[in-house]
């Protein structure tokens, strides 16, 4: 197994490898990537993974592999995200079909929004998420993000959600 | 220095790293990438460094950054290239401005086609080249490739240099 970067609860956050091509490229290809980045072909797909790999090289973070302590398979992408053209810095999540359902977006999110600012050393967070995906505007405010709208966007159909340093966000279940 | 898996009379050719970056985006955002990267924003640079980054660790393989003996400094990038999608592997060469006339992509092509034969043991390799692209066609017939106009090509104004395998070369 990969050594993993961050442990929770129920969760191992490691560095994406070659290993997990073939479940993102699974992702990208359905129609729940549609929010993210579908992919027309594996060509494009391929494309993708490599800027996922490659981010950690570039920057010396990006988005982490998540699996069980039981086994190093990954379920799916959540972490840090800043590539070149991005206007902020970002905390994001993609998570498999099979792994829905469980918390693990929210488990796995909340331990890279207090690694961006204990570790990472950010001054700020956002998550960019497209209109209509009510399942991650979900996940953004149980972490206690709230909708910037004076925030500059990346594209009208995108929201940004502002996460607070943990030292100030809402007791969970109070917002 | 970054170890070098290739070296020839002048050349160092190494697997690339992040120092890379700034010389392939000043390629990628020129006119001279045109038949090859050519990116119209930095972002869309950046993602293609990650490819030829991400290349060598889905396919054990890439472009080799090419470099000088006695100096670290990426003067453009050669070797073997194959992402998903292509439809042959290939044998590509991308060459910063300021290293051209000098031989240069000539001598590494030469070793990184003796590394795809004789290390990684591909059974052939061709060269997708732009039809405009004079100067890499005139490299391609120089290293012996043929234009093959029967092989399947990437578009309609890409020729498919198809180059001898070794038992051809050595005939």
């Amino acid at each position: 197994m990969t050594e993993a970067i961050l442990t929770t609860e129920r969760l191992r956050l490691r560095r994406p490898g070659p290993q997990d091509l073939e479940g993102y490229r699974r992702f990208v290809r359905s129609q729940r990537a549609r929010y993210f980045y579908f992919a027309k072909n594996d060509e494009e797909a391929w494309r993708l993974f490599c800027i996922e790999l490659a981010h950690w090289d570039l920057r010396g973070f990006g988005m982490f592999a998540i699996t069980t302590h039981e086994d190093d398979n990954c379920l799916g992408l959540v972490g840090h995200w800043y590539p070149e053209g991005w206007i902020e810095r970002e905390i994001g999540w993609l998570l498999w079909p099979e792994a829905e359902g469980k918390g693990y977006g929210f488990e796995a999110a909340r331990a890279c929004v207090d690694f961006a600012f204990d570790v990472l050393a950010w001054d700020t967070a956002v998550s960019y998420i497209e209109e209509g995906n009510t399942r991650s505007f979900a996940l953004a405010e149980k972490l206690g993000a709230y909708w910037d709208e004076a925030a500059t966007t990346r594209a009208a159909d995108l929201r940004v959600y502002r996460h607070p340093h943990p030292s100030e966000r809402p007791e969970e279940g109070s917002a | 220095m970054s170890e070098a898996i290739l070296t020839t009379d002048r050349l160092r050719l190494r697997r690339p790293t992040p120092r890379d970056l700034d010389g392939f985006m000043a390629f990628a955002r020129s006119q001279r990438a045109r038949h090859t990267f050519f990116a119209d924003s930095d972002a869309s640079a950046w993602n293609s460094f990650c490819l030829v980054l991400a290349h060598w660790d889905l396919r054990g393989y890439g472009l080799f950054s090419v470099t000088a003996r006695d100096d670290d400094t990426c003067l453009g990038m050669i070797g073997p290239f194959y992402p998903e999608g292509w439809a042959e592997p290939e044998l590509g060469w991308l060459l910063w401005p300021q290293a051209e006339g000098k031989g240069i992509a000539h001598e590494a092509a030469l070793a990184a086609r003796g590394y795809i034969f004789d290390v990684l043991a591909w059974d052939g390799a061709v060269s997708y080249i732009g039809e405009d692209n004079s100067r890499s066609i005139a490299l391609a017939e120089r290293l012996g490739a043929r234009w093959d106009e029967s092989a399947v090509t990437r578009s309609k104004a890409c020729r498919v240099y198809r180059h001898p395998a070794r038992t051809e070369r050595a005939a």
